[in-house]
């Protein structure tokens, strides 16, 4: 009631104050009148001070993050720099995973940043760390770049993502030599755009295959026909980083050799309607399961499932769960009307990046040289079994003969391909996932196989136009 | 006469089982996946997918892993950066919200209507629209870096909290403006009025403003992923949890999860618990009067 009447009140123009106020004794308005109007006077004061120090705070920020930001180099500096008689203060960011930041694993990243220092008595260089998973640097670091990592790790599918938000160097003169000279050619090309280098590359990204040897022979891991008519096999289909190595193996391409963006992705025709038929078999199979929630893990820590598709970051979890029945492999064949046909997963490389918007640029790149250097990979590999890229490193007996390294290399040397990181590569995924769902839950049949695949690769192909 | 009296009995009867069977399925539906994260969270088998539905056996080890398992991922400290933000952003929000609400309620000046209408809009947007720039601008003042992390978080968490006062609104229009009057007359000020007559009066509205404000944080994971970026030492729990799910960790962390999504709710119960009792007080006695 009395806010319907207040209400009425406020309607006429006359605030449900006023009345009362009305009703005051004159004397009590009048103070009360006056004190508001003070408090109002106070406020605007208030107000006005409150917002010239905003402002100065503000302008004060801006203009010491500029001088503290862009020192450009001035003769005298230059001139410092020369005569090498001063040590040279250096501050530079580092962002690496956290594992490699552990001291259970090895300290990995401050240690070597430790020793770059001690080896390079003309700086004298203080480290700050930062924390950022490799496959993460692309929206990390790109959010904004000039206040990320001067020198930071990051995997080669983000780097379309850093170059356009102008947050990786290319890289040149010897560093650049050394990267060509000491990594194959295909881990080159996974850090390089348009012919110019943009990471010191450290280790290999892709998955393969881990199964059980008491479950499977040596003969039946080279066919994955072979292994589902024996045994239960698992694979992450509804993951569109695995699903493409089914329409690979059969001649299908994307954007060629993976770097022409205009020529699109290609999984249509007549070869990758043979692809999902075989596919709906396959899935058809009771020895086969999509890996999806960790399944695949938990089957092969019960016994249930003798092989399942992942990458090194399961080692250690695989070699638990199989114990001397640990095995790893590259990718088996699949069996495409009666051809055998090579599976091919998608393969990259880690990298180190520098920032273009370092303030030593000559310490960073030295840095990230150091950081991809074989010591600072075999330090990595003992530490952390993070297998190394370096072809001379990685002819060591101690590396070779590691069935981790074996697995892992011979992967992405014979049964993968690098994986796209042309801008037009993301509408692969998600057409991937939903053609990979629809054959798992038998939307994809063999009647409308090829309708599908055609809208698949029509998807995929899709600019967004 | 007497049959139909059994009948009507009967019918009561089944009414009531009908309804008792109806609201014990709902409760079951909505109390299990709470009942299956404990479960999970005690759970020995490791891994994140098991075979069967209910763990095989139990430990207490997912939980002594997540607070002395710290290399990694470190809990204890996401833990106690939460809860410093949320006891902040608690204290902060709700003297907001309740200063605001009680303006809108009881003052009367120009802006007023207008105000109101523009905090209404204001609050139909999405508060990670406006992410980026928020960046930016705690970028600018210096507290995107190091320690100030947190009190960027505060800040961020608190500081347009002031919006939502509608609901504190609503209840303050419900105390008869006669008390605030009578106030008045023995020589209250505006101020004297709103610590002393509306403030112990509004109980449950405090009650309920303090746990949304301190709840905030602790489910809050866009904004503290945009500020925290690569400073690992400040994140929140909401960014630790969502770390154990990545592909390198789930299998090792799955059950530690689930074990820190148990741990979380802890404050908060402890909370709630502690200030349950006013919601129960609330106008009764200070009306009569």
């Amino acid at each position: 009631m009395e806010n319907k009447c207040a209400k009425r009140r406020e309607a006429q123009g006359r605030p449900a104050w006023a009345e009362c106020m009305d009703r005051m004794p004159k004397e009590i308005v009048c103070r009360k009148s006056g004190g508001m109007e003070d408090i109002m006077r106070k406020s605007k004061k208030a107000l006005a001070v409150l917002m010239a120090a905003t402002m100065t705070v503000g302008l004060g920020a801006c203009g010491s993050k500029e001088n503290g930001e862009n020192p450009t180099p001035t003769p005298a500096n230059a001139g410092n720099q020369g005569d090498n008689t001063e040590k040279k203060d250096v501050t530079l960011t580092v962002w690496g995973p956290s594992e490699d930041q552990n001291a259970e694993q090895g300290n990995w990243l401050p240690t070597m940043c430790e020793k770059f220092n001690e080896e390079h008595p003309e700086w004298n260089i203080t480290f700050k760390y930062g924390v950022c998973p490799e496959g993460d640097a692309g929206a990390l670091v790109s959010q904004d770049p000039t206040a990320s990592a001067d020198v930071y790790m990051f995997a080669n599918d983000q780097i379309m993502t850093l170059i356009n938000a102008n947050a990786i160097t290319k890289i040149g003169g010897d560093t650049a030599e050394y990267v060509k000279s000491s990594n194959s050619e295909a881990i080159v090309n996974s850090v390089s755009v348009d012919g110019n280098i943009y990471g010191v590359p450290f280790t290999t990204n892709t998955w393969f295959m881990y199964y059980n040897k008491s479950i499977f022979s040596e003969e039946d891991i080279k066919n994955l026909d072979t292994m589902v008519s024996k045994g239960k096999v698992a694979f992450p289909l509804s993951n569109s980083w695995y699903f493409a190595s089914f329409y690979v193996a059969n001649g299908c391409t994307l954007f060629e050799d993976g770097f022409n963006e205009a020529a699109g992705i290609d999984f249509g025709g007549d070869k990758g309607v043979a692809v999902t038929n075989y596919l709906i078999d396959l899935v058809a199979n009771p020895n086969f399961i999509n890996d999806a929630d960790g399944a695949g893990m938990a089957g092969l820590r019960d016994g249930s499932i003798g092989a399942i598709f992942s990458g090194s970051w399961d080692y250690n979890s695989v070699k638990e769960a199989l114990g001397d029945n640990f095995g790893a492999v590259e990718l088996p064949s699949i069996t495409i009307n009666g051809e055998a046909k090579q599976m091919k997963s998608f393969a990259g490389s880690k990298a180190i990046a520098v920032n273009p918007n370092c303030k030593d640029p000559q310490v960073a790149v030295a840095l990230a040289r150091y950081l991809g250097s074989p010591e600072a990979q075999q330090t990595h590999y003992t530490s952390r079994s993070v297998v190394p890229c370096n072809t001379e490193l990685l002819k060591q007996d101690s590396v070779k003969n590691d069935a981790l390294v074996i697995a892992q290399n011979n992967t992405f040397d014979n049964t993968s391909i690098i994986q796209p990181f042309v801008s037009a590569m993301g509408v692969y995924w998600d057409a991937a996932v939903n053609m990979a769902n629809g054959i798992i839950n038998g939307d994809v049949t063999h009647d409308n196989a090829a309708e599908m695949t055609d809208s698949m690769n029509a998807a995929m192909n899709n600019n967004g136009l | 006469m007497k049959k139909q009296t059994t009948s009507y009995k009967a019918k009561k009867r089944t009414v009531n089982i009908f309804v008792h069977v109806l609201l014990a399925v709902l409760a079951v539906i909505w109390i299990f996946p709470i009942a299956w994260v404990v479960m999970i969270s005690f759970r020995a088998e490791k891994g994140s997918y098991t075979s069967s539905f209910l763990p095989k056996s139990f430990t207490f080890d997912n939980y002594k892993k997540l607070f002395t398992d710290t290399t990694i991922l470190n809990f204890p400290k996401m833990f106690m950066n939460t809860l410093i933000i949320a006891i902040f952003v608690c204290i902060i929000s709700t003297i907001f919200v309740l200063a605001v609400s009680y303006c809108m309620s009881r003052l009367r000046f120009k802006m007023r209507k207008k105000y109101m209408n523009i905090a209404m809009i204001l609050g139909l947007f999405p508060g990670f629209m406006s992410m980026i720039a928020v960046y930016y601008i705690l970028k600018a003042i210096g507290l995107s870096e190091g320690s100030m992390v947190r009190v960027a978080l505060i800040m961020v968490y608190s500081a347009g909290s002031g919006l939502g006062f509608y609901i504190a609104k609503g209840f303050f229009d419900t105390i008869p403006k006669a008390l605030d009057e009578a106030a008045f007359l023995d020589g209250a000020t505006k101020f004297q009025v709103f610590t002393k007559v509306t403030i112990p009066l509004s109980k449950p509205i405090i009650v309920y403003t303090v746990l949304t404000s301190f709840l905030g944080p602790w489910l809050d994971f866009i904004f503290a992923k945009v500020i925290c970026r690569a400073n690992a030492d400040y994140y929140t729990v909401a960014i630790g949890l969502w770390r154990m799910l990545e592909k390198e960790y789930i299998d090792n962390w799955y059950t530690c999860f689930a074990a820190g999504a148990v741990c979380i709710s802890i404050p908060i119960a402890i909370l709630f618990i502690y200030m349950q009792r006013y919601y129960v007080e609330g106008l009764t006695g200070a009306v009569k009067g």
